[in-house]
């Protein structure tokens, strides 16, 4: 790994990673925290949204859980709330043993995070009221959308002083990709603030611009984040070097071109040449994903990733294969008659879980697995890090159940779509996959609950020296059994 | 890919090329779109409660389950010709690969107002020559084969409608003095909707079910040897939508007056793009049921009914209820519903009487105003023959 054996020029001299892990154990694990309650915030809300798909009569008195607020909520508080906390968490910590620099201005992040989090928080309870800007893959209200534009603007300075603060003969590919994230996410969320929410562009041309904020904020936000972590973590726990770094340079500027592109729908009510376009990028994504699959894999070979006994590299393999699904998926898009059949299905929605859960949410978890005990130093206890396993298996499982639906069952109610059919069969086409994927919606929420649980065992037990919760707890318990006050 | 500077400059160019793409270009082709359908009944934006109720529906999320678009699929091609070219025998050639059409007489009455032009051009260029160098024999001659011409012109389908005259004047793309005009039977001071028949004056070829490939060799004809101008329109033919009844795709211009655009999701439930339509006419004899004010209420009390309970009616849908958009009130076993109410017989056998707060009022308005009934250049209305056409 480059922080590692990289000499710089006029280096100034590497922090150790103790020192490092210290300077962001704050500010780090706040936004770790903060991720593990939105991550269960998001999938409740899912779960929610879909019963009162299947039971139509759930709860039908209080507008503000009915389904289409429901729906806006769950993602803005995965993509948001978790996907920014948590990805937000692992570029400063990635990024400073990147540099081998201690986390600059720490306190930035501490305020970026609270405001970050107030934003998140301030969405929700505006989409709860009705306050949805109608940009499905956005949804933030003007107000939150300033609010985490700060917020932002705070932890990417920390970041961008910590990435400044010494200099690399080489970067390594998870820093490109790590200032990819953090520069394409105030361009993405200006445009939708400005062009669809605050001044919405005339007419249609607000079809292909939310498409580019969504299509962006998944694959280039997201995909950047969680990608920069696979690059990082599975080179460093299997112990060898990235296989190229040529390959990992196209795979990282064919994702930035082609991102915002892809997966427009071919009957879109815009211009012919914008649909065209964005097929023809979904085709090239080829280039993307066998640029990223083949580097990976040569350096893995001969390894188990989803076999292997370390956790965090499970994680990663499932990561990295959720990806290459959802990647081929973008592919697949370039095909017309395909394109046609499964747009208004339920399949771009489980491609959507695939990639935040199967993909995202599984590198973060293992990351953070890996990471989260490391900023406490050497002794830390965390005596439910067994539980962490069932984290891996129940989103493992809902990835596979929600995929399955989405691609499984989706054809049926593309080909109800396609004929003449009455309303009462194509509702069932129609629910067919969603009643199948819900298995997987409560899969994550099982997980993500044993996620928040395992995370907060292990700050419970770790923060604040001898004042932490467990030691008090102790400190009674020895006090007891000593015979003092009761 | 070591230098941080270049990696910032290069991230910030590789996400213009997408921003470019899909915000820049297509906001500014949005501006050049005009209101204007050309029969002169523009689109209008929406007012009062219609305005409204596009926040209604945007603040429930309808658009989760509903869509405003239309399946993609294969487009059908119409050829427009616009302007004839001069050789007669290929422009034939080319046009009767679909059929008779050098035989209608729009065809035949534009190539005899091409041998009124070329006659009249032939006189005059004599007639324009200096004194000494004047033969009055060929002036004779020329005089009579304008004659003649005219005379020809005049006995192509005599009786013709003013319309097909005109048309075919507007085709053959040549002009007349305003003597020569009143000869040929046309109007010598044309009305504005004589010009405009004029000026969008069009000869089809083919009826917009033929695939690309079918027209390729004829686009080449006209294009290449013939010398004909032409229009190439393309028509929404195999879109599953489209087969199953709707009028036409929905396009940018449907939504000009949007503030903010839904197109929808996924489509749980059906589509919304012209639902306007199906509230406002009759379904069976096409009348517009706004001249008839009862059977307007009944068929907006049958859509707060659906919106206050999709169940209603042993109806099968899986639309969760928007009880919240009613006030209700139980009724008693022989009371009787008031004004403005409407009852609501509820499936274990009790009645409710509903009435629609001002975000139902507001939301059914805005799905009235949802149409794309409408002819537009870009996406003309698809005849049945069209759609079924593989």
């Amino acid at each position: 790994m480059s922080e590692n054996t990289d000499s710089a020029a006029n280096p100034a001299p590497e922090a150790k990673p103790e020192a490092i892990n210290a300077s962001c154990r704050l500010p780090v694990l706040f936004l770790f925290f903060s991720a593990a309650i939105w991550v269960v915030q998001a999938s409740a809300v899912g779960v929610l949204g879909s019963l009162s798909m299947h039971m139509p009569g759930f709860l039908p008195d209080f507008p503000y859980l009915t389904y289409g607020r429901l729906e806006a909520n769950a993602w803005v508080a995965f993509l948001f709330g978790f996907g920014g906390n948590a990805g937000l968490g692992l570029t400063l910590w990635m990024l400073s043993r990147l540099r081998g620099m201690k986390l600059a201005r720490p306190g930035f992040v501490v305020a970026g995070a609270v405001l970050w989090n107030v934003g998140v928080t301030a969405a929700m309870v505006g989409i709860t009221m009705g306050d949805q800007p109608g940009v499905p893959g956005y949804e933030l209200p003007a107000y939150a959308g300033r609010v985490l534009f700060v917020g932002h603007a705070l932890i990417a300075f920390s970041a961008v002083l910590t990435y400044f603060s010494r200099r690399h003969k080489q970067l390594y590919p998870s820093s490109w990709y790590l200032i990819a994230s953090l520069v394409a996410f105030p361009w993405i969320l200006g445009t939708a603030h400005w062009l669809l929410v605050e001044n919405p562009v005339r007419g249609a041309a607000q079809i292909p611009a939310a498409h580019w904020a969504a299509t962006s904020l998944q694959q280039v936000w997201l995909g950047s984040m969680g990608l920069a972590a696979l690059i990082y973590f599975i080179p460093k726990i299997i112990q060898r070097e990235l296989h190229s770094r040529q390959w990992a340079g196209f795979g990282f500027w064919m994702l930035l071109i082609l991102g915002g592109w892809v997966n427009l729908n071919s009957g879109s009510p815009i211009p012919v040449w914008s649909i065209k376009l964005s097929q023809l990028a979904s085709m090239l994504y080829i280039f993307v994903l066998l640029a990223v699959c083949w580097n990976l894999l040569q350096t893995a070979k001969g390894v188990p990733l989803i076999g292997s006994r370390d956790l965090t590299l499970k994680f990663m393999g499932v990561s990295f294969a959720s990806w290459a699904l959802v990647a081929f998926y973008t592919f697949g898009n370039s095909i017309v008659e395909w394109n046609n059949l499964l747009q208004f299905t339920y399949a771009a929605t489980a491609m959507r879980h695939v990639f935040a859960w199967g993909f995202f949410a599984m590198a973060m978890f293992g990351a953070i697995y890996y990471v989260a005990p490391r900023l406490f130093g050497n002794e830390v206890d965390w005596a439910c890090s067994g539980t962490y396993k069932w984290v891996f298996y129940l989103t493992g499982f809902g990835v596979a159940v929600v995929a399955l639906a989405g691609m499984g069952f989706s054809y049926g109610h593309g080909y109800a779509l396609q004929e003449s059919v009455g309303a009462d069969v194509l509702a069932k086409k129609a629910l067919m996959p969603m009643r199948i994927a819900f298995l997987g919606e409560l899969a994550f929420l099982a997980g993500s609950l044993i996620f928040l649980c395992s995370i907060a065992c292990l700050l419970f037990r770790n923060c604040c020296g001898e004042c932490n919760p467990m030691s008090l707890i102790r400190q009674c318990r020895t006090t007891e059994s000593e015979g003092g006050a009761k | 890919m070591n230098k941080s500077p270049w990696i910032f400059l290069g991230v910030l160019f590789a996400l213009s090329l997408s921003w470019w793409g899909m915000v820049y270009g297509p906001a500014s082709q949005a501006n050049n779109l005009s209101p204007e359908l050309g029969a002169g009944d523009p689109l209008r934006p929406r007012v009062g409660l219609a305005k409204q109720g596009e926040q209604v529906y945007r603040e429930n999320g309808c658009y989760y389950c509903h869509t405003r678009a239309a399946i993609g699929g294969t487009f059908g091609y119409e050829i427009q010709i616009t302007q004839l070219g001069d050789d007669r025998q290929l422009n034939a050639e080319a046009v009767d690969r679909h059929g008779k059409y050098s035989e209608k007489s729009v065809f035949q009455k534009a190539y005899s107002y091409k041998a009124v032009a070329k006659a009249a051009d032939a006189l005059k260029a004599e007639q324009d020559k200096k004194p000494e160098e004047r033969d009055e024999k060929k002036i004779q001659d020329a005089n009579a084969t304008l004659i003649s011409a005219i005379g020809l012109s005049n006995d192509i389908s005599r009786g013709a409608e003013e319309a097909v005259n005109l048309k075919a004047y507007g085709v053959s793309g040549v002009s007349f003095e305003k003597d020569l005009l009143a000869q040929l039977g046309l109007p010598a001071e044309m009305n504005a909707n004589q010009a405009r028949l004029i000026k969008e004056a069009s000869f089809p070829v083919t009826d917009g079910s033929e695939s690309w490939k079918d027209i390729e060799g004829t686009i080449q004809k006209l294009k290449d040897k013939a010398g004909a101008q032409y229009k190439l329109q393309p028509v929404a033919k195999e879109w599953p939508d489209v087969q199953k009844g709707a009028g036409r795709q929905s396009v940018s211009r449907d939504f000009l007056f949007d503030e903010h655009v839904m197109v929808g999701v996924r489509r749980f439930g059906p589509d919304l793009s012209n639902i306007g339509r199906n509230i406002l006419f009759d379904k069976k004899n096409g009348e517009e049921v706004a001249n008839n004010p009862e059977e307007q209420v009944i068929e907006d009390n049958n859509i707060y009914k659906h919106l206050y309970d999709p169940q209603w009616n042993g109806k099968s849908s899986h639309m969760p209820p928007f009880r919240y958009l009613f006030k209700e009130r139980k009724l008693g076993e022989n009371e009787r519903v008031q004004s403005g109410e409407i009852e609501v017989e509820k499936e274990d056998s009790y009645r409710v009487a509903i009435t629609p707060t001002a975000k139902a009022k507001a939301l059914l308005e805005y799905m009235k105003s949802l149409r794309n009934d409408k002819p537009l250049q870009e996406a003309p209305l698809v005849r049945r023959k069209q759609a079924s056409a593989k």
